[in-house]
């Protein structure tokens, strides 16, 4: 088959049908009352899903969906189905991985230096201990693809704009045009401020107050979303993308790592322009904006400088080994597989 | 009679004790405050004897205690019961914007129910709704400013000094002139606290702190609101003490206020008589019709009001000499500018009772002879003069703990439910940082 053919509608609706049929399934077998991850019309569900993988903007939104997905399926008993449902999430995570301008298609190895490297590694963990892995990331360092596959490679979950959907949905402000700092791809976070100014009325406004306990919706939604990360962690292993993270677990005494993913500006913008193929002025200028507005929240938030190496635990250029290689640079630096191993002993 | 200075040293030495007491001996001070006071207050009799007389001593003693002090701690002990007994639920939680709207609202009421009635009333939703953050003792700071003093400046309702002006001919809503100086000092000072407060709303949060608004939506809920009646039952009294002297009925054959004859030169007057029962009746019937849960709700305990009564009975006495120096030397100032009677009634105020200060400048002002003004018992006085010297007494109580009846008591609430105050000269900085900058702006704009 050649890629011209492979890659055609067909081809995205059959995917986007096994993806939805997994969500049946995991929900089915878990034998759950509290909802999916997609609605009850498969047709409409796996239409707008399959679109969603064929515009790069959606592909975020594709990963988002898989994670929750993954994130449920790993909740079953060890067994045929555990065994059955996963084996299936990770082939569908492998065709999506294989799309031309999907999920881990552009990478940002430099190869050159990805050669000087080797990876010193030190036991980090001890078994049965829970696993919190908190990235930060300068846009376009392919930071969320490496958080999604090193939550897949631990068989933990991820989450990144799903904490703050479930956020929205605690304050029920989906109407309220709060966005998401942080969530979807870099071209949507770029494009979208704290807040989307609307007009509104004294009635909206007085609802609002209510709905947001007086406070600034942006920071109900970091404070809720703060009780969320933490809530989180006393029951699970997980990978968090961003939402200041790092420091909310800190302050909350919750034991963590926390990493920071960045690259040269040059291979970022690189990485970007492929990604959502735009010019180089508009991705370097996304770069800049993405970047300014994550720091600012960080600083707001933490007080602290967003990026700065003494505020982690391990900070590195992912432009020296790829995605894949820092996959493999975080899991063997901190000796990650042995609470892998622990953990598979455990089940 | 000359009034020697040296007899406003037990008043000098009281207030050095409160302001120092807590700072270098807080051990000694918290056990022993009551005894100081005392003793201060004792000293400050016992000087004024070879001066005045026994006699004459006694009766000072006698007209403090009774005409003054017992009307000024019966209010305070009033409100402080009704709003002790009204609980606001909810989970609003403290934030820069929550805080500059309650602090309105507070500035706003003043004017309705008094000073001491609003802060008593706001003091607790203010706590409760910023119990999740760690700083704020400026909170309570600009509270004071705000809601304990500037915000009274609007009616007679608002602050004694005031009260007693209308009861010399002022018309009630004349007092409504001060409104463009409170509302360039409540923006002024809303636009100073917001920075601050957003600076340590900032450092809480980035130290981990966070309110709780895992519920979805907030419910506002007033308990004990029935309690409000006793508040206006007891704002009632408190004006009714004022008016009822002009009253023919409450009069004797001379025309001075009816009352009770202790001594020979004092006595306690049917209205203040009434005003007392009044309130004392407002309070029983609001613990009486009240759930004692509210009480529990709001950590209701007598400790603040004790303390407060003991430190200004201290004060109330021992302040006497000065406000006969004031009373003696006041109307030779020669004050005649606007500017002049500001700062000389604001800073008079600032450590003395503001009601005789506000007298002695408004008596002064009425014997310049001005051919136009506003026409009062005391004579004409311009209306600038006025504006002045209203102003400088209500704003400037703010400047010091107990330059007004509240201050004190917000900073003991405030204390008793975890909030870390400032001292006397801690809370001195922020008002000279803070107030006097906008005084000073007060003087450029409204006061030449």
């Amino acid at each position: 088959m050649s890629e011209q053919k492979k890659y055609d509608k067909q081809y995205f609706l059959d995917l986007a049908a096994r993806i939805y049929d997994l969500d049946v399934d995991v929900y089915e077998t878990l034998g759950s009352s509290l909802g999916r991850v997609f609605g009850a019309d498969r047709d409409r569900c796996v239409a707008e899903l399959a679109s969603l993988m064929r515009d790069v903007k959606g592909e975020s939104e594709v990963r988002n969906s898989l994670a929750l997905i993954g994130n449920m399926a790993r909740t079953l008993p060890d067994g045929d189905d555990h065994f059955r449902l996963l084996t299936e999430y990770n082939a569908v995570l492998h065709e999506l991985s294989q799309l031309p301008s999907g999920l881990a298609s552009t990478d940002i190895l430099d190869e050159k230096n990805a050669r000087l490297n080797e990876l010193h590694l030190e036991n980090r963990f001890q078994p049965g201990q829970k696993l919190i892995i908190c990235i930060s990331r300068s846009c376009g360092a392919g930071a969320s693809d490496i958080g999604f596959m090193l939550a897949d490679r631990l068989k933990v979950d991820y989450y990144d704009a799903e904490i703050f959907a479930a956020v929205i949905r605690r304050l029920e402000a989906e109407q309220d045009g709060v966005a998401d700092l942080f969530g979807g791809s870099a071209k949507q976070a770029g494009s979208i401020f704290e807040r989307v100014r609307q007009r509104t009325t004294l009635r909206e406004k007085l609802r609002q107050i209510s709905r947001y306990h007086g406070l600034p919706a942006r920071d109900a939604v970091f404070f809720s979303q703060s009780g969320l990360i933490c809530d989180m962690a006393k029951r699970q292993d997980f990978v968090v993308m961003g939402r200041c993270a790092d420091v909310v677990l800190a302050n909350a005494r919750v034991p963590h790592i926390s990493i920071f993913i960045t690259a040269p500006e040059d291979l970022r913008t690189r990485r970007v322009m492929a990604v959502n193929h735009i010019d180089e002025k508009k991705a370097r200028a996304m770069i800049h904006r993405v970047d300014r507005v994550h720091a600012a929240y960080y600083r707001f938030y933490t007080g602290r400088k967003w990026g700065a190496a003494e505020n982690y635990d391990l900070c590195f250029n992912s432009a020296n080994y790829g995605i894949q290689g820092s996959i493999d640079f975080i899991m063997n630096t901190l000796r990650l597989d042995r609470f892998r191993e622990a953990k598979r002993s455990a089940e | 009679m000359n009034v020697p200075v040296w007899l406003c040293i037990p008043f000098a030495g009281l207030l050095a004790c409160v302001a120092l007491g807590p700072v270098l001996f807080s051990e000694w001070w918290e056990k022993n405050e009551p005894k100081a006071v005392i003793a201060w207050a004792c000293a400050a009799l016992a000087l004024c004897v070879p001066v005045l007389g026994a006699k004459q001593t006694a009766e000072l003693a006698a007209e403090t205690l009774l005409n003054d002090y017992v009307s000024f701690i019966v209010l305070l002990f009033g409100l402080y019961c009704v709003a002790g007994n009204i609980t606001f639920e909810g989970d609003l939680a403290g934030s820069p914007r929550v805080n500059i709207v309650l602090l309105t609202m507070g500035t706003l009421l003043s004017s309705v129910i008094g000073t001491t009635g609003s802060s008593m009333l706001m003091i607790r939703p203010v706590i409760k709704m910023n119990s999740w953050r760690r700083h704020k003792g400026h909170i309570m700071i600009f509270f004071i400013f705000l809601v304990s003093n500037l915000g009274g400046c609007l009616t007679p309702l608002g602050d004694p000094p005031l009260l007693m002006g209308f009861m010399r001919g002022v018309p009630f809503f004349w007092s409504l002139h001060l409104f463009a100086p409170m509302l360039l000092n409540m923006i002024v000072l809303s636009a100073v606290f917001y920075p601050i407060d957003l600076h340590y709303y900032r450092r809480d949060v980035m130290r981990g702190r966070r309110p709780d608004i895992s519920a979805p939506g907030t419910e506002l809920k007033v308990g004990g609101a029935h309690n409000l009646i006793f508040i206006v039952m007891i704002v009632s009294a408190a004006i009714a003490s004022g008016v009822l002297p002009n009253l023919s009925a409450f009069q004797d054959e001379t025309g001075a206020a009816a009352g009770i004859r202790v001594m020979e030169n004092v006595k306690l007057t049917y209205p203040a008589l009434i005003e007392i029962a009044v309130i004392l009746a407002a309070a029983w019937l609001s613990f009486a019709t009240t759930n004692p849960e509210n009480r529990r709700k709001n950590h209701f305990t007598w400790a603040s009001i004790r303390e407060v009564a003991v430190l200004f009975i201290g004060i109330f006495i021992t302040m006497q000499p000065a406000l006969m120096l004031l009373r003696e030397y006041g109307g030779k100032m020669a004050l005649t500018k606007p500017w002049e009677m500001f700062w000389a009634t604001g800073a008079l105020s600032s450590f003395l009772d503001n009601t005789p200060t506000y007298l002695v400048f408004l008596t002064a002002a009425g014997a310049l002879g001005e051919p136009a003004g506003v026409s009062t018992s005391l004579g004409l006085v311009p209306v600038r003069l006025l504006e002045a010297v209203s102003a400088g007494a209500v704003f400037m109580g703010a400047n010091t703990y107990i330059g007004n009846a509240p201050n004190f008591m917000v900073k003991s609430i405030s204390e008793e439910n975890g909030v870390s105050m400032p001292s006397f000269f801690g809370y001195m900085k922020w008002s000279l940082g803070c107030l006097v900058p906008v005084f000073l702006l007060d003087m450029l704009v409204f006061f030449r």
